[in-house]
């Protein structure tokens, strides 16, 4: 029996017969099988015990295997904690959060499979306005890299963190510092891993008033290589970096407009970081991202992929009333901190951006989203409405991304003659030297603008509405369309580079001011069209039934064919033949696929106990939690089941 | 063998804690930090009479359902001492529109911040809404998870009977 459980189980019987224990506790309980051949069962227990002066938490999985992450069967997470006075002990799996995160921000967030607790102790004293917290011990963050379900690339952590924070309720200012000895794992190297020594230190303050508001935060970050070589050597220094973070908010009457801003600048690259990449930003550090947490579904699906490392950004969102109506109207524009341009099809050299706002040019891969919502309730608040407008444009990579000047190169040769008479002997001789000269000259300055990105756009509208009768019925619909375009385009005189002239190609060399302008969308498709609607009946603290139908006209990407066809679709699409057997059930109709139908019924067994049930198939797709994404598997005609409780 | 000593000991406390699942058990005093910079805690907010504790967050639509109906009670009983606690779970990507929030709908119930849910994994709290009723004497008087339209009578008539049974 490991040690964490023998002394949870000693401490857990020593309690359980005192007067002054209390105690709570949750189940979750999900399993999904599905013609996908995954079939997932979760179970998590999470106790919390109080006892006078301490508390402890113990989190027990039985997961074979989870949805996503590794199959366990064990204590999962624990901690024990003791506070008096003015003292606070943890021991176990910690996490904490101070300032906004640039420079700790633990989360154990397991619909990403992402978790950066670390395990070992934490030290708190508090007095007054004063606070003083220490962090020992060690961690290993797993990242989903190759494969969708399992996380296959390992990083571990030995870290020591202090914060000294001044809490004057209306005024704050926090001081923190975070080293980590990190072994970061390498695939695509002849090493298997390298050592690396991050040190951070960060500083962030607040002052709140009634009207107006302000938190920022900055940290400066260098990280520093083990010497293999030389190994009691000093250490080779390899990246440094720093992170800035402002939110500004006003509010009058009742309304309040928030003003963020970031600039996250630990490494830059032209191509995307990958987790082969070192010395960077470390997981502890899990930023404010400036964009919306949405929660409609197909605006989930088109949001940004955060760059933590080289990031730079503005949102403003204003939140109000007027006339009975909610208002949100959110503008985010972010972008890279560099330019990047293409001397080469190769080299790629980049220049700071002038000034602090994000760029607009493609080569910083710039992403816009604006969000405007609009919602109330009517007839004594038993109708509710909700309408909204989401516009998110991304430039997702640059192919090729040039403007400059060249001159074509002509060479030309001669041949140049010289005579010379020699007596010899008394014999004259006539020799005839010859020499081929080159001469190079060059054309005059010329502009070439060479420029090719991907850029993807949509808009989408998702639409709420829901009635309550008074007899605790209620019926809801959601309602939620999408236009989405990706494409490629090309921009300039040139589409092409000549390696050996080493220069970039013009497409009509007799004219070099004729530019052209070419849109090429991804697999052909010039628009994807994606509708989701859901229909929702309930009866108040006892049930109710979801149907969900979600559509799209084709796929950027990869198809996901649904090869299988089962009679909650057959209903929906009054396909009869099904009913009478002369459909081929494992070789469905055209008018099945890009579909996706499902059937979920939750029941309240008591107020804290629900179980639900789905039937169906889900269309899988991005899914971001925390700045965090992955991609979720579609569930293909199955059943998912769910249970949770607290007590 | 191994897990079957792991099992034993929560099955147990399953078994033992089945008949109290929506009621039952002690609230632990748990520090919390309010919008306004303020720190408090739960048994302070205890003393004059009930609370109804509820988590949220501003992209949770349920939550923001349920969060008129509760500033709603907030108000209407705050002469009998009972309050809403409103602790809110948004992280650091949506943490400084939480009071932008606030202040749109005039809201006037007390707002905690738990950005890492400190305070919502102590009380089981991770489930979106979740309320969870206390007596003056920090007894547990009901759990609720979710939120359907209509629930708010289930919801004002169990503060009426804490709110009677404080007064009492």
């Amino acid at each position: 029996m490991s040690k964490p459980l023998l002394l949870f189980i000693s401490f857990f019987i020593t309690c359980l017969f005192a007067e002054d224990l209390s105690y709570n506790a949750a189940i979750t309980s999900k399993f999904g099988d599905n013609y996908n051949f995954y079939t997932y069962t979760e179970n998590r227990f999470d106790l919390n015990i109080f006892y006078k002066d301490f508390q402890s938490w113990i989190q027990y999985e039985y997961s074979n295997p989870p949805d996503i992450g590794f199959p366990i069967n064990d204590i999962r997470k624990f901690r024990i904690e003791y506070g008096h006075d003015n003292y606070t002990v943890k021991l176990g799996d910690i996490y904490e959060f101070w300032g906004r995160g640039l420079v700790l921000n633990q989360i154990d967030d397991q619909t990403t499979n992402f978790d950066n607790g670390i395990r070992g102790m934490f030290l708190g004293y508090e007095k007054g306005w004063f606070s003083f917290n220490h962090i020992n011990g060690n961690s290993n963050i797993w990242n989903l890299v190759e494969s969708s379900r399992t996380p296959d690339y390992k990083n571990t952590h030995n870290v020591s963190a202090n914060q000294i924070f001044f809490d004057l309720n209306s005024a704050s200012l926090g001081l923190s510092h975070l080293s980590s000895k990190e072994n970061h794992e390498l695939k695509f190297d002849l090493r298997d891993s390298v050592s690396v020594f991050h040190n951070m230190k960060g500083i962030y303050g607040s002052w709140i008033l009634d009207n107006v508001d302000i938190f920022v935060e900055y940290v400066d970050k260098v990280s520093t290589e083990k010497n293999n070589i030389y190994p009691d050597g000093p250490l080779d220094s390899l990246k440094s970096g720093h992170g800035v973070y402002l939110n500004f908010n006003i509010y009058a009457g009742n309304w309040g407009l928030s003003t963020e801003y970031k600039r996250y600048a630990f490494d830059k690259g032209h191509s995307s970081f990958t987790p082969d990449d070192y010395g960077n930003r470390i997981a502890f550090q899990t930023m404010p991202t400036l964009v919306r947490e949405q929660n409609s579904t197909l605006l989930g699906r088109v949001t940004h992929q955060f760059n933590f490392n080289d990031e730079r950004g503005v949102q403003l969102s204003l939140t109000g009333s007027i006339l009975n109506l909610d208002v949100i109207a959110q503008y985010a524009h972010l972008s890279r901190n560099d330019e990047w341009q293409s001397q080469t099809l190769f080299n790629w050299v980049d220049t700071a951006i002038d000034g602090y706002l994000p760029g607009s040019n493609p080569s910083v891969l710039p992403y816009w989203e604006n969000y405007f919502e609009i919602s109330g309730s009517q007839l004594n608040d038993n109708l509710y409405y909700k309408l909204g407008r989401g516009n998110n444009r991304d430039i997702l990579e640059t192919m090729r991304y040039f403007k400059g000047e060249q001159q074509d190169r002509i060479m030309s040769s001669f041949w140049e003659y010289d005579t010379t008479y020699i007596d010899l002997y008394g014999y004259e001789y006539t020799i005839i030297d010859s020499t081929e000269n080159f001469d190079t000259s060059f054309t005059d300055f010329y502009t070439v603008e060479s420029k090719m990105w991907q850029e993807s756009k949509s808009i989408t509208y998702p639409l709420e509405v829901s009635y309550l009768f008074n007899n605790g019925y209620s019926v809801s619909i959601n309602f939620e369309y999408q236009e989405k375009q990706l494409r490629n385009i090309s921009k300039g005189n040139s589409k092409s580079y000549n390696i050996s002239d080493s220069l970039w190609v013009l497409i009509n060399p007799e004219n070099p001011d004729s530019n052209f302008t070419e849109y090429v969308n991804q697999n052909n498709i010039d628009t994807q069209f994606n509708r989701m609607f859901s229909l929702t009946i309930g009866k108040a603290s006892k049930w109710s039934a979801s149907l969900n139908y979600d559509q799209t006209n084709a796929f950027f990407r990869q198809a996901t064919v649904d090869p299988y066809y089962n009679p909650l679709e057959a209903l929906i699409f009054g396909d009869l033949k099904y009913f009478t057997g002369k459909r081929n059930k494992v070789d469905p109709p055209d008018f099945i696929q890009k579909k996706w139908v499902s059937l979920e019924l939750a029941y309240n067994l008591t107020s804290s106990q629900r179980i639900s049930i789905l039937y169906g198939s889900l269309q899988g797709g991005l899914f971001c939690s925390n700045g965090v994404c992955r991609t979720i598997e579609p569930f293909n005609d199955g059943i998912k089941l769910s249970y949770s409780a607290i007590f | 063998m191994k897990k079957l000593l792991i099992i034993i000991p929560f099955m147990m406390l399953v078994l033992i804690s089945a008949e109290r699942s929506e009621t039952g058990g002690k609230i632990p005093d748990l520090k919390i930090k309010l919008l306004d910079g303020k720190k408090t805690s739960i048994h302070t907010l205890l003393e004059d009479g009930p609370l109804l504790i509820d988590f949220w967050a501003t992209w949770c639509k349920p939550c923001k359902k349920v969060m008129k109906h509760l500033d709603k009670y907030h108000n209407k009983y705050e002469e009998n001492g009972f309050k809403v606690l409103m602790v809110n779970q948004d992280t650091p990507r949506s943490v400084g529109k939480v009071k932008s929030y606030i202040k749109s709908q005039n809201y006037s119930f007390y707002v905690g911040l738990d950005p890492n849910q400190k305070i919502a994994k102590k009380l089981n709290g991770l489930i979106m809404p979740t309320l969870i009723l206390v007596d003056t004497n920090g007894t547990i008087l009901w759990r609720h998870q979710g939120y359907m339209p209509g629930e708010e009578v289930e919801i004002e008539s169990k503060i009426q009977s804490a709110v009677g049974f404080s007064i009492n």
